[in-house]
């Protein structure tokens, strides 16, 4: 005869088998779906990309193709992402920031050259309600004329007081590199003449250009795909299909110049070197492993780190150098970045184009080779799994017609780079036109021609 | 406390009462000054200086020229000619809507400020 108690504990083991069964079951499932990638539907005529890790949280954002290089008029995209949250047909801005504090969530809007980012991070649950709060701010915000001048140019101008001589070097070094287009500065700096193209009424033009579903893009980073597409049906259907405002979009195609510019400026001097980098839509990893090499931020405490922009900095006090490859849809640019005392920023550049010729030798030992693959994997992983970066190049990936970035194929093209890629690629910039800034003191900051650049 | 939306639902009470309103307007005489309804709201608070930074610049300097050339006519106890008083199509509520707006933004402010929220859990 059996016992109970032996009945019972069977049954237990063979619940807890099934239940085990399920879990590993679950966990395959959840893994097919590459790690942090965004994948693309479309709903209601609305690109809209998303990813559900599960969490608490949910990060939305409306990302409109309406950066600083396709504004029609200068200041037009500053202008628009300063009406972001702003009185709106329904409900008045001050309504809209005691509601969503009441809902602890967080409202921000900003611009890149490519895209207008107007993002809610805010709890799980709350999705119907910040859904319908970013398609009332992008169909129906008003563009009252005191809110431009009580709000809006204020903050323009203190916005303005803030460029520092770094952003200026980097905005020069676009303006030289592509003139127009992606060559508009970020910021529009206090000497622009604004006047006669910003006010309410162009940027309420702009903003009808911009905000149609055509032209803008829905990424959600951990909103189910359910819920997605029943809340975006339900409240988008104010935002037009196409526009027909009197404005048009800059979308001439972005050309490669290259050229020196120098700015004379008080406080701290910076310097900017670029040479063509890689676009998002190119398959060119070494640009990314050469710029992880050159690199500059440090990621280790008490040490210089492996890089050689910052063993290049090492010397000169309070001198900040590092290399960014800014990717655009149609053009990329691998900058070289140097801040801090003039004199210092003159060695450090020095040293930092010494450090490239090196590379163009191949001198990259292996070791510094795997380092710089690895933190370029880090950096991309990073990048895709946290906030901002990650929904801002998704979106601006959907509004120019491609797909969101495959992270796993991208991690394993970065590990198929080898010394003689990285040394050819070197060769190329080094070979074609640079393009360089020097901003602050022009007594003491170089010329391209002394650096041994080509411009 | 205010007739005026009563009125505004009953056109015929509204019709009767329009005479006696344009004489009253008349006899304020304000409009043998040359200032519309808008000139004479108290300034001295926080709500209408804010309106009147809303105005245009035109609607701004033109407020400025007719209060001057009122207080020159008080002044010299004059009034204007005839043909130069405010007409009554011209005597538009130019500042009291961006006052109304004003206000009820301070409203909803106060509002909020003293709000209590209820937990749905």
């Amino acid at each position: 005869m059996i016992s109970r108690p032996t009945v019972a504990r069977g049954c237990k083991l063979a619940l807890r088998a099934q239940s085990l069964a399920q879990a590993t079951q679950r966990r395959s499932v959840a893994s097919i779906g590459t790690p942090g990638s965004f994948e693309a539907t479309e709903i209601a005529g609305l690109k809209v990309a998303s990813k559900d890790a599960g969490g608490p949280t949910t990060r939305l954002a409306i990302v409109a193709k309406a950066g600083t290089r396709y504004q029609p008029l200068p200041g037009l995209t500053v202008g628009l992402e300063g009406f972001a949250f702003k009185n709106t047909q329904k409900r008045s801005a001050l309504r809209i920031v005691r509601e969503s504090e009441l809902l602890g969530a967080q409202l921000s809007a900003r611009h890149t050259r490519e895209a207008l980012v107007i993002q809610a991070d805010f709890l799980r649950s709350d999705l119907p309600y910040f859904l319908e709060l970013l398609a009332e701010v992008s169909s129906q915000t008003k563009y009252l004329t005191y809110e431009f001048h009580e709000q809006v140019e204020k903050v323009l101008h203190l916005k303005q007081a803030r460029i520092s001589s770094l952003d200026l070097a980097l905005d020069s070094v676009h303006s030289v590199a592509f003139h127009t287009g992606l060559g508009e500065p970020l910021f529009p700096p206090s000497t622009t003449p604004l006047g006669p193209y910003l006010n309410e009424h162009t940027v309420a033009d702009f903003a009808e250009t911009v905000f149609n579903k055509s032209n803008i893009a829905l990424v959600a980073d951990g909103a189910s795909q359910a819920n997605l597409n029943k809340w975006t049906d339900t409240f988008f259907k104010s935002v037009p299909a196409s526009s027909s405002s009197k404005l048009q979009l800059n979308t001439a195609a972005s050309k490669y110049f290259g050229g020196e510019q120098r700015t004379a400026r008080p406080g701290s001097s910076a310097y900017a070197i670029a040479f063509p980098g890689a676009s998002l839509g190119d398959n060119k990893p070494e640009v990314s492993v050469l710029a992880a090499l050159l690199g500059g931020e440090t990621n280790i405490k008490w040490s210089t780190g492996f890089t050689l922009l910052s063993k290049a900095a090492s010397n000169s006090f309070g001198v900040q150098a590092y290399a960014h490859n800014h990717a655009y849809s149609d053009a990329g640019l691998l900058t070289i970045a140097i801040s801090g005392p003039a004199s210092g920023v003159k060695t450090t550049a020095e040293e930092a184009v010494k450090a490239l010729k090196a590379v163009a030798e191949g001198s990259a030992s292996k070791e510094d080779l795997t380092k710089a693959i690895a933190k370029a994997k880090f950096d991309l992983l990073s990048a895709s799994e946290t906030t901002g970066t990650g929904i801002v190049a998704t979106g601006a990936q959907l509004i120019r017609g491609g797909a969101p970035l495959d992270v796993a194929a991208a991690v394993k093209n970065l590990e198929s780079v080898s010394a003689d890629k990285l040394k050819a690629a070197a060769k190329t910039l080094l070979e074609g036109k640079a393009s360089v800034a020097a901003v602050g003191d022009l007594h003491v900051l170089p010329y391209a021609e002394d650096l041994g650049l080509k411009v | 406390m205010s007739l005026a939306p009563y009125l505004a639902t009953r056109p015929w009470l509204r019709n009767l009462l329009k005479p006696v309103a344009s004489w009253y307007a008349n006899a304020a005489s304000y409009r043998q000054l040359g200032l519309h309804y808008d000139d004479l709201i108290s300034e001295e608070n926080e709500d209408v200086q804010r309106a009147l930074k809303r105005l245009t610049p035109k609607e701004s300097y033109d407020r400025v020229f007719r209060l001057r050339r009122a207080t020159q006519l008080s002044l010299q106890q004059k009034i204007l000619p005839r043909e130069a008083w405010t007409k009554p199509q011209d005597d538009v509520a130019y500042v009291s809507q961006l006052l109304a707006a004003v206000e009820a933004e301070a409203k909803e402010r106060e509002d909020l400020d003293t709000i209590v929220p209820l937990k749905a859990h």
